[in-house]
């Protein structure tokens, strides 16, 4: 490390201590952005120090659990991992990270790193570390506007993996035809996770379905088994490619619903890979606790209250599928058009939300509560909606304070009421609930 | 009301992008309301053409690039020329996004040679080239061209990169207030001709527009029934909340 580079560390750990001290925010991006702009390569010598290496995490739905679990995974093992906790997934956030566990003289007191990286952001990363290991969980329609088109950025991924390390192993997800298909592409050392247990297949395609195509040779893909959205046991009528062999089929997820799964197949795959035994593994994942916001937990006034991060369609159709199984009497659903959960709301009409009975109560709120009030509206076969009724079974409440008082009315005590918000407003009910700011 | 209403929706595994469904559960969900028994009929590649003979009302919405060109050959082959001879024969067509951009004559991108379009609107789209900023944004307009909705205003999202220019056949649908519209330049969105639209509003334009869908409906059912149909008024509350809050957002 270069003294400039020192320097940029110590700036960067100046930065984190008064945006902490001062409250300006969780110091999650700033000391990287700053420290990027004095040295726009210190991941380079940041991440060299790591000595057992780099795991990535990529991929529309799942990044965060996945690499808390692997994180989890190592720290049992007695491993220092250093890991952008906080959900800041550009390069700025891992750099962040990076200084936050430095010295002031810049030495990381880590042996690993474990970075859930931005869809778009994957190939900038790659240009400024070699991991071990990179796993891409699945792709699916997200924020139009910002990210573009699934296979934009499926054409990005496989223009950066051309340029990487030959030692990285690819941990990839065999179940989507899209994250599969880099694997046949990519000349690196792939591992494939996926589901053969036929009981968890989807009763109902979903609307939101982006990768049902050949991507070798255009026609129909058809599927033995969908588990969920485009993600199954695929295969090619017309030219014969099918899902790869797995090298993990199953495991016992710590965590409820078929996403928590395949987030545990990618993590278990990843500490396999390493040379974790599975008993240590099985260990390491016992009571695992959720991140922030991700089916996490609160207790108010003798009810619960359960959060369900869901910001794409392909998301929310899964947190709906896991809150419906549970049989839940109230539904909240906030949502808002802020930076970080895209400004462009239309995805909502590819929510399946026909899905929820009659009898559930909708609770909806958020900045664009209007917008998610017309699309419940059109779920339900009768044309009652009224603002404050019982009988519609549809509350609208553009705050989001009433609108928890109003959930929690709805539910009796013993019971829970389910929260489905989009990522700014989770952040918001979080500090309604814990009644402070976020980590 | 005892109407029957058939909804082709082409290609609902190829052309539905960002929401674009939500069109079709509007016409489909307005019309059951009002006691018409509406039907959503799903036209895909494996569709014989014949299947859109049985149908009042038209819709087609965006696409990703690889999914258009999926969908290209069939449509242009099989069934543009059907859509084509429906839409001049007065049955409402709606056309969102990369659909309206398909519907003209052709698609001129940066690099490389034209893509064809199916004629049925008299309009081009031209991508200026990668330095050219795509057109993204939350819109407000105000309906100039169709005589019952003039004057009111709609409300929606774009995301594009080609630029349209209206035919001598076709007329606007719109005046931008805030956004882009067609090209950016003439401040003009969308375009009209006989009872069908085409519009860059992606995704869900009707939902927060169910003017123009009443429109559709009632011109499909004058259409296939012959006579002067009137559709009861329904409580739009929500649905005009929402629209104000787009025009209030964007100072329209």
């Amino acid at each position: 490390m270069t003294f400039k580079e020192q320097m940029t560390v110590a700036v960067g750990k100046f930065v984190s201590w008064t945006s902490k001290t001062f409250r300006l925010g969780a110091g999650a991006t700033w000391p990287g952005e700053i420290a990027l702009f004095f040295s726009p390569n210190i991941l380079r010598s940041l991440g060299s120090q790591l000595s057992g290496g780099i795991i990535l995490v990529a991929g529309t739905n799942g990044k965060t659990t996945t690499s808390l679990m692997i994180k989890t995974i190592l720290e049992h093992e007695g491993m220092m991992v250093v890991h952008n906790k906080s959900g800041a997934n550009l390069l700025n956030g891992i750099v962040s990270a990076c200084i936050d566990m430095a010295t002031g003289k810049g030495h990381i007191k880590a042996d690993w790193g474990v970075f859930e990286v931005d869809e778009n952001s994957l190939p900038i990363v790659l240009h400024e570390v070699s991991p071990k290991a990179i796993v891409l969980l699945n792709l699916f329609r997200d924020q139009l506007d910002r990210y573009g088109e699934v296979d934009v950025i499926a054409e990005k991924w496989e223009k950066a993996l051309k340029y990487v390390n030959s030692d990285t192993t690819l941990i990839l997800n065999a179940d989507d035809p899209l994250v599969s298909f880099l694997g046949k592409k990519a000349t690196l050392k792939a591992k494939y996770f996926g589901l053969t247990d036929t009981s968890l297949q989807a009763k109902t395609m979903e609307h939101a379905t982006d990768s049902t195509f050949c991507l070798f040779c255009g026609a129909r893909l058809s599927y033995r088994t969908v588990f969920f959205s485009h993600i199954g046991d695929w295969y090619c009528r017309a030219c014969g490619e099918k899902r790869p062999r797995l090298d993990l089929p199953s495991w016992k997820s710590p965590l409820p619903g078929l996403y928590n799964l395949y987030n545990t197949l990618a993590s278990v795959l990843t500490a396999r890979t390493f040379g974790v035994p599975d008993d240590h593994i099985t260990q390491a994942l016992k009571g695992f606790a959720p991140a922030f916001g991700r089916q996490e937990e609160f207790v108010i006034d003798g009810k619960t209250v359960k959060l369900f991060l869901s910001k794409n369609p392909a998301g929310f159709n899964a947190s709906l599928r896991t809150v419906l199984e549970c049989k839940s009497r109230a539904i909240l659903l906030a949502l808002n058009d802020r930076i970080p959960d895209g400004r462009d709301v239309s995805w909502i009409w590819d929510v399946d939300f026909e899905k929820i009975p009659d009898a559930v109560t909708v609770i909806v709120t958020g900045d664009r509560v209007y917008d998610m009030a017309v699309r419940i509206k059109y779920t339900r076969t009768s044309l009652i909606v009224n603002r404050d009724s019982q009988k519609s079974g549809l509350f609208v409440e553009p705050d989001i304070k009433k609108a928890i008082q109003k959930g929690l009315d709805q539910v009796k005590n013993e019971e829970t009421l389910y929260i489905l918000p989009t990522y700014s407003a989770m952040l918001e009910i979080r500090k309604v609930l814990t009644g402070k700011r976020i980590l | 009301m005892n109407y029957r209403l058939n909804i082709a929706w082409l290609y609902p595994d190829l052309m539905s992008t960002y929401g674009d469904r939500g069109n079709v559960m509007v016409l489909a969900r307005r019309s059951a309301w009002r006691g018409v028994d509406a039907n959503i009929v799903p036209i895909t590649l494996e569709t014989p053409p014949k299947k859109l003979r049985s149908c009042d009302l038209i819709f087609m919405g965006g696409a990703q690039d690889r999914q258009q060109k999926l969908a290209s050959e069939d449509f242009l082959g099989n069934k543009a020329p059907l859509v084509k001879e429906m839409v001049e024969k007065n049955v409402p067509a709606l056309f969102v996004c990369a659909a309206y951009q398909f519907a003209g004559h052709y698609y001129r991108p940066y690099h490389g040679e034209d893509i064809p379009g199916a004629g049925i609107f008299d309009l081009v789209t031209i991508h200026p080239g990668d330095q050219a900023k795509r057109l993204i944004g939350n819109v407000v307009a105000k309906i100039i061209n169709i005589p019952e909705l003039t004057g009111i205003k709609i409300v929606g999202f774009e995301n594009h990169g080609g630029r349209t220019t209206l035919g001598p056949k076709m007329l606007p649908l719109a005046r931008v207030i805030k956004g882009y519209g067609n090209n950016s330049e003439d401040r003009l969105e969308g375009a009209v001709y006989k009872n069908s639209i085409g519009s860059y509003f992606h995704g869900p334009l009707l939902p927060k527009n169910p003017q123009i869908a009443d429109f559709l409906i009632k011109k499909a059912l004058e259409v296939t029934y012959q006579k002067t149909v009137e559709l009861p008024a329904l409580d739009d509350s929500v649905e005009i909340e929402a629209q104000k809050f787009i025009i209030h957002k964007v100072g329209a």
